[in-house]
């Protein structure tokens, strides 16, 4: 009986949706072109202070060069097309109150940027607007008030902003990198500690180069650094507190220290400890100092990276003969090897989301920088080159960036070491231009939260 | 050990070069294969102006953290100081839909945490004190709709091939219109599978009434981020193609259509 | 047909030398042996008769028997001179990465320090460091060149 009403009632389900089916189209292909952005340059408002910022920058351009800033970082993002400035009509200030939408309609803009600023009592406010100009609507309407000197970083909030708001993700323009910068000849390389901004501005140099120093590595909040110093000729993890510039030994064990990152937590270092020819992966709690060994095992083991929840670890060990990526628990339990294509895998880092580990990989004398999920499938190579190692993941999981070597004659001619960063779809490979060759790069988590 | 090593290696090479001279004939004119060559990489070098050296990083990196926590002071405007800009233009969409919002019954914890969630969600973006409360509104009614409209999509792909008031080149035409005016937002994640369905009301011109998001209140609920990036750029897509291309004949059948918009395919391959 | 098969006989094997002195260069003829270093050219010597490093072959750190003879005459020589300590030094090619280079060049420079210890010499007078990678000794990017930079090096630490 009840299976007679049901049925019939879903005769009349099916019935009515007929009777009342309208026209319906499904759209499963489109452009994959970035999408073109109209960057108004910031105009400033009457009354605005005189200042000087820079060498180039002072209150009558600080608006263009932000507008610029956005401009660049948008577009090496590889999702945007900002458009040439001079197709622009509309004057800045009279766009940003209420844009003619036909205008930039006209020049195929979809959205518009535009702001003002206003220098006044030594600070600098900036405001700015999204538009949709198809849909003719504001999106989007933020102002800012700091010091003048970090125009740059208002430029670079203002793009993660932007970057949020059209793809639905947080951005990672407002971040640092940590990098080892690298001078000299090959055979005696001089490397120092260097930080700079994602864009390669604002270069810093954090030691002075008398110590081999390799692999710095952020803290989850960015203030922190630890990295493997050869100080007085000792391999050993240090840490480094960038606002005071403290730097003390963490891992002074009889033996090297190596290969150290931060726990998601921020409260321990965990890293590789070398000694009699076997290394093995250790933590240390950075407050109390309590050390735990994680693997016990004759073979190499280094390379650590936890999971974002802290609950995993991927390694590079070489047990099974050659150099391969396991997970494990964060206690070191339940061991298991993910990687099994052909090649070596190497410097597997568990990605902010979660759900990826990207690694090096070396294959047939080429080197490649991949990812795959934590099970060890799905994997896909996003570059392959003569040398190029270390990824390091942007904080929002889309992009990665590396560093690559070239190959040089035995005077060490030809050789470069430059870092690249390359998107999570192997599109937008990019050079990352930095002041001296460079390598090891460590990405910083968004300075300015979200 | 040595020699055994050596023996091995000149059988094998005389092995390996008869095998070589017997197949010779085959390849007459160039015996000599070189290896091949592996292309070495030239970087440019770019020189990077304006980056200040600073010796004394410790000071720098001192005033850059001050003035970081400034900024995040300072930023961050207030929820309160953002409703009362004027400035906003609602989309005509919105107002209406105010109107129509039925309120349904719901769990009370959950209206709760919506409450708090579209709170939250606020500070990103202007709104006024009403689309706020539309807002929570919207999400109320959201939480039971969104399952199910799901499910019905998968239909209406079969659906269409008998109820569709186009012919199948009338609706290819259009396909093509409305591909070439649609730009994927390349940031989508390619593994999420997101639909979002548009319902359009057009004038015989081929002109559009009104054009509006089938599951609008999802476009605000946290977590709905790539929906609504997906749904704003479908929105788009049909505004930009005006007039659409449209059979002269047959009103009535098509001046209500649906469009699926699904980005899942293009941004896998 | 025979006078035909000579004379590709002899097209392969100048073709087969023509490539050999392609892919090495002069100098590396009959240098390398498996892909070991065998060569003295980046030697130097601890004393008459005792060279100071050890080479490995890639991705290894077994001591080949010309490392294990250059090691016993490494024991012999610090027998004689009691006072002497040493720094052994790994080092690994430009070819892997950077951290696991580091643990091979230690377990390389360990290989060393255990076997001059199986000749009597104590573990209190022998150092290890890793350079992993960063310390070549041939700038080159070469298979030679990689051969060369595989190695244990014995330093004098007084």
């Amino acid at each position: 009986m009840i299976k007679k009403i049901l049925f019939s009632l879903v005769l009349i389900l099916l019935f009515k949706q007929q009777v009342f089916a309208i026209t319906t189209i499904d759209i499963t292909r489109g452009n994959l072109d970035p999408l073109p952005i109209a960057i108004s340059p910031l105009y400033m408002s009457e009354g605005s202070e005189n200042i000087k910022l820079d060498n180039s920058v002072n209150q009558k351009n600080v608006g263009e060069k932000i507008s610029e800033i956005v401009e660049i970082n948008l577009k090496r993002s590889g999702l945007f097309n900002p458009l040439n400035k001079s197709a622009f009509v509309q004057k800045p200030d009279i766009a940003h109150l209420k844009p003619r939408f036909e205008d930039w309609r006209l020049i195929k803009a979809q959205v518009l940027v535009t702001g003002k600023i206003l220098i006044k009592e030594g600070k600098l406010r900036v405001e700015f607007r999204l538009w949709d100009v198809v849909a003719a609507k504001e999106i989007l309407a933020l102002a800012f008030t700091t010091v003048p000197n970090n125009w740059r970083r208002v430029a670079h909030i203002i793009s993660d902003k932007i970057y949020m708001r059209l793809t639905g993700e947080s951005g990672y323009f407002d971040t640092r990198i940590i990098y080892v910068s690298e001078s000299g000849p090959k055979t005696q390389r001089i490397k120092k500690l260097a930080i700079m901004d994602q864009d390669g501005a604002n270069t810093k140099y954090l030691t002075l180069g008398n110590e081999l120093v390799l692999t710095p590595r952020f803290s989850p909040t960015a203030q922190l650094v630890t990295y493997l110093s050869y100080f007085r000729n000792l391999p050993r993890v240090y840490l480094l507190d960038i606002e005071t510039g403290i730097q003390e030994v963490v891992g002074d064990f009889p033996g090297m220290t190596f290969a150290p990152r931060f726990s998601p937590d921020g409260k321990k270092i965990i890293m590789s400890f070398a000694q009699n020819g076997n290394s093995d992966i250790y933590t240390m709690d950075i407050e109390t100092r309590v050390v735990e060994k994680l693997t016990d095992h004759p073979s190499i083991d280094t390379s650590p990276s936890y999971s974002p929840d802290g609950k995993y670890i991927c390694f590079n060990s070489d047990r099974s003969g050659l150099q391969q990526i396991y997970i494990m628990r964060s206690d070191g339990s339940k061991v298991k090897r993910i990687s099994f294509g052909k090649g070596l895998y190497g410097t597997p880092v568990w990605s902010p989301r979660g759900d990826l580990i990207a690694f090096t990989k070396v294959s047939k004398g080429r080197f490649y920088i991949g990812v795959m999920r934590t099970d060890g499938t799905g994997e896909r190579l996003l570059t392959e080159n003569f040398y190029q190692e270390a990824p390091s993941w942007a904080p929002n999981g889309r992009v990665l960036i590396f560093y690559r070597e070239t190959k040089s004659d035995s005077e060490g001619k030809g050789f470069t070491a430059k870092l690249w960063s390359i998107d999570l779809t192997g599109y937008n490979e990019r050079e990352i231009s930095t002041k001296t060759d460079a390598s090891d790069p460590s990405w910083s988590s968004l300075l300015s939260g979200n | 050990m040595m020699t055994k090593n050596l023996i091995l290696s000149v059988l094998f090479h005389s092995f390996m070069i008869i095998l070589t001279a017997l197949s010779l004939p085959f390849m007459k004119r160039n015996p000599i294969e070189l290896p091949p060559i592996v292309s070495v990489e030239f970087i440019q070098i770019s020189d990077k102006t304006n980056i200040p050296f600073a010796p004394k990083a410790r000071k720098t990196l001192e005033k850059i953290k001050k003035e970081e926590e400034r900024v995040v002071s300072e930023q961050a405007p207030p929820s309160s100081k953002k409703k009362e800009k004027p400035d906003r233009i609602p989309l005509p969409e919105e107002k209406k839909e105010k109107q129509q919002i039925v309120k349904k019954k719901q769990n009370p914890e959950e209206v709760e945490l919506q409450i708090k969630q579209s709170s939250e969600f606020e500070k990103e973006e202007l709104f006024d004190p009403n689309q706020i409360a539309a807002l929570i509104d919207k999400s109320k009614e959201k939480v039971a709709e969104t399952t199910r409209e799901d499910k019905k999509l998968t239909q209406s792909s079969v659906k269409n091939s008998f109820a569709s008031g186009l012919t199948l080149t009338q609706e290819d035409a259009l396909k093509a219109q409305i591909f070439g005016c649609w730009s994927i937002p390349l940031g989508l994640p390619y593994d999420e599978n997101l639909l979002v369905r548009i319902k359009l009301k057009l004038r015989p011109d081929g002109t559009i009434a009104k054009a509006e998001i089938k599951d609008h209140a999802r476009m605000n609920m946290p977590g709905n981020n790539f929906y609504k990036v997906l749904a704003e750029s479908a929105l788009r897509a049909v505004r930009l193609c005006q007039p659409l291309k449209v059979p002269p004949t047959g009103y009535e059948k098509w001046k209500e259509m649906d469009m699926n918009f699904d980005a899942t395919e293009m941004l896998k391959g | 047909m025979s006078a035909q098969l000579i004379r590709n006989l002899l097209l392969v094997i100048l073709a087969t030398l023509a490539l050999s002195a392609c892919s090495t260069t002069k100098k590396s003829n009959n240098l390398l042996q498996g892909d070991v270093y065998t060569g003295t050219e980046t030697i130097e010597y601890l004393a008459t008769g005792v060279p100071d490093r050890v080479f490995f072959a890639t991705n290894k750190s077994v001591l080949t028997t010309a490392a294990r003879d250059t090691l016993r005459k490494q024991a012999a020589w610090m027998r004689k001179n009691k006072d002497i300590s040493v720094t052994l030094e790994g080092h690994a090619d430009e070819r892997g990465t950077r951290e696991y280079n580091l643990a091979l060049g230690e377990r390389r420079a360990n290989a060393a320090k255990d076997y001059l210890m199986t000749y009597g010499i104590s573990g209190n007078r022998i150092n290890v460091i890793s350079y992993g990678k960063e310390r070549p000794v041939n700038s080159g990017s070469t298979p030679l060149a990689w051969s060369q930079n595989r190695r244990a090096v014995t330093v004098k630490a007084n």
